[in-house]
């Protein structure tokens, strides 16, 4: 635990307000995460999984308590303030996918990179190795809608990655997907996350979550349990883990 | 810069049609508005078209002997010359009377500059020497057409019997009577036949300026190279001025009617944009989750709707300059000036821009969290989807009852969105009925007299006993119009003296009431603001140096002079100025005023036909007919639109209508319930508002106008029920198209 936490969150709040009644989302989250580690997040329906890590990445404004990102303090920021931060830093995969419906496969991976000040060209060449890498480069003037579930996260994962962000925030990335297309998702995270990527990833699968150094759980908002996994157990037989294991 | 084009160019191919509607639509609106504008501007300043046509001359040169035409061509500033043509005065023997007239000489072959506009019968010709052709304004006043005998007199008394060839339109010369004598154009040789004496001819030579700003400058100029030999000048100044109609009344109704149609722009535009972020939330969403901030969003979203609507602007200008060169040649010569051209394409450029801006600010404070797809707020039931469910509606139009109003700021937009052009379309038709109302009851609005008796050669009672024994002359009102002098007035306003106040003439009376004695009196609004004073005041004046104080007992609708006239009986006036200079006759019901003036002249008196309102105001017409389709066709972009929005609203819900049993039909009807009851409740409340108001705006600017409150006349209810039933006809039809499409479709039920 040495050296600039990729992020460090300091007792974390969010209360959503419903009607005049104030509900916790979040109730006071001390979490770290150092650079270069896989996070899973655990826990039920409603226990603010998807919260924390909205309000980690800028989404959602937290009530109180700290965000630091990458050793600067960043809840302090305005919503522009974020929106730069997440150009440069933050990469977000959703459980919808949420490619641009109107726009083609190559563009959707190129647009951060274009927003990030990258030249057309270098956008183009940053694409065409994410696609090759995702083994998408045939789709790459295809429509979101014409790609199945799998290939769209697959797309998704590119777009996320365009700009080589620091951090890589995803939430059920494989909830909307089969187990073959899970398989496949999973795989890329962990291959990202071998070449160094910090990733903090929601679920509540726990074969998926299986797949990080770390669990963190929560239940109403609080973290229950927040411990690393065993090596061994990250390698039962017969689980995602071989897939990985046997491709490395 | 590049994410956001890329965006851009994405969105904009995804939806070529919608954004097609979008430009046509402004293109429609900016296109109405510069043909209306042109037609108004032409109508009221028909000296700019006459100019034109005839390369018209700016300054006009009279002088005794034929000038130095060397020098006056050398002139600087001056590009070409019109003449020097010989010009004569004489007189017409017309009718009994005599009527000056100014013979000008004309080459047969149309002259380069300056050349008259033939509009009716045919030009000079040298074979036929005793033709001549006659300025129209004059020749309506005189009633002359190609055929009349023109009998003309010249200075040495001798009368020479020629006959109108054609008449012709001139722009550098006034109309007539506010310009005389009549101009007459003749050949050479025919001048040199009524006039033989050269001595009493004079010259005119006409000056045509490269910059008619140097006109003043020009005309010292030849002053002092033609030294003493110029009798008098006159400059195309004096001519527009003469020509120029008031143009307040129809200034104001274009000005409504172009603000209802870039108010309309604005709710189509914001409609329009509106529904697209309303549809693209979750793409919003999530590229602000990728760094977009909420200030480039929103400039991206004006981005690309406003750079469709200035195409759609710029469409509009341009076709609105084709439309007015090309489908309207007769009526419209002279583009519309820049002044005018550059308000629209400025105004409808702000209006486009403020009104994408507002939805486009609402997107780019679309929250970053992409998860929650747009849906409408589920739920209860609208309040008149219950009374539906009460009176036992089929299911079909209950479902559509319920989604009409789910989104309350969408729905209110769509009802606006149709309920203000109707409102202007029902206005349009009151503008309408009210002119009809002018030419068919003229007396209300101050006319009714059709026909003016002036006794000319014969004597007041002579003149009288033959216009009074005619069987449908009803009533004979004897007349004068002196001016008076009103204290603290630099200029002299018009009296009319009217009847006697015992028997007064028929006045619309709408304030106040008719005078019944000596000394009483009833104005026009105009006379009422020009001097301050209000029914039940006494006003002070002088008529022909005696003084005369008269009482305002009543307001009348008063069309003429800007309303700035004062009406009395003829006994009020002093004995001297009592004398009937015309005779005011009103016809019985159904005569045909041309018909009786025609027996009149025969009686050979001069009769004087009153000129309606309406036939003044008859380009209002026009403006109207093309402005109700331009405000139809943005009425139904809007319900499109809207309807498309409540289809995207809806699409998850159709698969549950369906396997709830709905047949096609059935899901067919809950959309079309669900825009049309929304499209229904716009045109109601636009016709109501729309009948309501149209009176008292007619009112209002009448008032502005001078003529006066009460002549503003509501849209009669077959108009209105006519109009009600097309627009409501056309947006269901409107709406039917998204709807059966939707309908037959097979719905995915899974999330994108």
């Amino acid at each position: 635990m040495t050296g600039t936490p990729a992020i460090k969150a300091i007792n974390l709040v969010k209360i959503y307000q419903s009607g005049g009644v104030p509900v916790p989302a979040v109730r006071g989250i001390d979490m770290r995460v150092e650079s270069g580690e896989f996070v899973a997040i655990m826990g039920p329906s409603g226990s603010g999984k998807s919260t924390l890590v909205h309000m980690l990445g800028g989404l959602d404004v937290r009530t109180s308590g700290e965000i630091w990102l990458d050793g600067t303090r960043a809840d302090t920021l305005s919503e522009s303030g974020w929106a730069l931060l997440r150009r440069r830093k933050v990469g977000f995969v959703f459980q919808f996918f949420n490619l641009v419906a109107n726009m083609t496969v190559a563009d959707n991976v190129e647009l951060p990179a274009l927003l990030g000040g990258a030249t057309p060209r270098q956008a183009r060449e940053r694409r065409e190795y994410l696609l090759g890498e995702l083994g998408l480069t045939e789709r790459a003037s295809a429509a979101p809608a014409q790609l199945s579930g799998g290939e769209q996260q697959r797309v998704a994962l590119a777009r996320a990655l365009a700009n080589q962000p620091r951090l890589l925030l995803a939430d059920e990335p494989t909830g909307n997907l089969d187990s073959r297309n899970t398989k496949d998702v999973l795989r890329l995270l962990s291959d990202v996350h071998r070449k160094g990527q910090t990733i903090v990833l929601v679920t509540h699968d726990a074969r998926v979550a299986s797949m990080a150094d770390r669990v963190v759980s929560l239940l109403d908002g609080e973290i229950v349990d927040d411990g690393a996994l065993p090596r061994a157990r990250r390698r039962p037989a017969g689980t995602v883990g071989d897939v990985v294991e046997l491709r490395g | 810069m590049r994410a956001e084009l890329r965006w851009i160019r994405a969105d904009l191919r995804a939806r070529r049609g919608q954004a097609l509607l979008t430009i046509l639509t402004v293109a429609g609106i900016v296109t109405a508005l510069v043909t209306a504008a042109t037609l108004l501007e032409d109508g009221t300043n028909p000296w700019r078209g006459l100019f034109t046509r005839g390369n018209g001359a700016h300054i006009w040169i009279h002088t005794k002997d034929t000038p130095d035409v060397v020098a006056l061509r050398g002139l600087d500033g001056v590009t070409d010359l019109a003449g020097p043509y010989r010009s004569a005065p004489a007189t017409l023997a017309s009718r009994g009377r005599k009527v000056p007239i100014a013979l000008q000489e004309t080459p047969a072959a149309f002259q380069a500059v300056a050349r008259p506009l033939l509009r009716e019968g045919r030009w000079l010709d040298v074979r036929d020497p005793d033709a001549v052709v006659v300025e129209r304004s004059f020749a309506r006043e005189l009633g002359l057409a190609p055929g009349s005998p023109f009998p003309v007199t010249g200075l040495n008394g001798a009368t020479h019997a020629l006959v109108v060839a054609g008449l012709a339109e001139s722009g550098d010369q006034g109309f007539y009577p506010d310009w005389a004598p009549g101009l007459v154009w003749t050949l050479a040789g025919t001048l040199d036949v009524v006039e033989p004496a050269a001595g009493r001819t004079e010259s005119v030579v006409g000056l045509r300026l490269a910059d008619p700003d140097d006109t003043d400058l020009v005309v010292q100029r030849a002053v002092t190279v033609l030294d003493n030999q110029v009798q008098r000048v006159s400059t195309w100044r004096e001519v527009r001025a003469s020509m120029e109609l008031d143009n307040r009344l129809l200034g104001l109704l274009l000005a409504l009617f172009g603000i209802a149609g870039l108010v309309a722009a604005a709710l189509a535009l914001a409609n329009a944009t509106g529904g697209r972020v309303l549809g693209q939330v979750r793409d919003i969403a999530t590229l602000k989750s990728l760094g977009f901030t909420r200030r480039q969003v929103t400039w991206t979203l004006v981005a690309e709707h406003g750079v469709l609507g200035l195409v759609g602007i710029v469409a509009g200008l341009v076709v609105g300059r084709l439309i007015t060169a090309y489908a309207l040649p007769d009526t419209v010569v002279v583009p519309l000036s820049p002044g005018p051209f550059a308000a629209i394409a400025l105004g409808t450029g702000l209006v486009v821009l403020g009104s994408v801006w507002v939805p486009a600010w609402g997107g780019g404070r679309t929250p970053p969290i992409p998860a929650s797809p747009a849906a409408p707020p589920r739920g209860h039931l609208s309040r008149l989807a219950r009374v539906a469910l009460l009176v036992r509606l089929p299911p079909a139009l209950v479902l559509g009852a319920r989604d009409a109003f789910t989104r309350r700021t969408p729905a209110l937009l769509t009802v606006s969105g149709v309920a203000i052009p109707m409102m202007m379309i029902s206005i349009g038709l009151g503008c309408w009925s009210t002119l009809d109302d002018f030419i068919r009851h003229p007396e209300r609005v101050g006319q009714a007299a059709a026909l003016t008796v002036r006794p000319g050669d014969l004597t007041a009672d002579e003149a009288l006993r033959r216009a009074a024994a005619d069987p449908d002359v009803a009533a004979v009102y004897p007349g004068a119009e002196p001016d008076a002098l009103v204290p603290w007035q630099t200029r002299t306003v018009r009296t009319r003296a009217l009847g006697r106040s015992a028997d007064p003439y028929p006045f619309p009376v709408v304030e106040g009431r008719m005078y019944r004695d000596r000394g009483e009196a009833v104005a026009g609004q105009g006379l009422l603001d020009l001097l301050g004073v209000h029914i039940g005041d006494r006003v002070r004046m002088t008529i022909g140096g005696t003084p005369l104080i008269v009482r305002i007992v009543g307001r009348v609708v008063e069309p003429e002079h800007d309303g700035e006239v004062l009406s009395f009986g003829l006994d009020s006036l002093a004995a001297k100025d009592a004398v009937p200079q015309f005779y005011s006759l009103v016809l019985r019901e159904g005569a045909d005023p041309a018909e009786v003036r025609t027996r009149l002249h025969g009686m050979s008196l001069d009769v004087s036909q009153v000129v309606n309102p309406a036939d003044r105001l008859s380009i209002i017409r026009m403006i109207i007919i093309a402005l109700v389709v331009v405000l139809a066709l943005i009425g139904l972009a809007n319900l499109l639109t809207a309807s498309a929005l409540g289809l995207r609203d809806h699409a998850p819900d159709l698969a549950v209508l369906k396997a709830m049993g709905l047949t096609p039909r059935q899901v067919m009807a809950t959309l079309v319930a669900g825009t049309g009851l929304l499209a229904v409740c716009g045109v109601v409340a636009g016709t109501a508002a729309g009948a309501s108001l149209s009176a008292v705006l007619i009112d209002l600017e009448g008032r502005e106008s001078g003529v006066g409150a009460g002549i503003g006349r509501a849209p009669t209810p077959g108009m209105l029920a006519a109009s009600v039933l097309v627009a409501v006809g056309a947006s269901l039809l409107i709406t039917l198209i998204p709807a059966r499409r939707a309908a037959r479709a097979r719905v995915p039920h899974s999330a994108r």
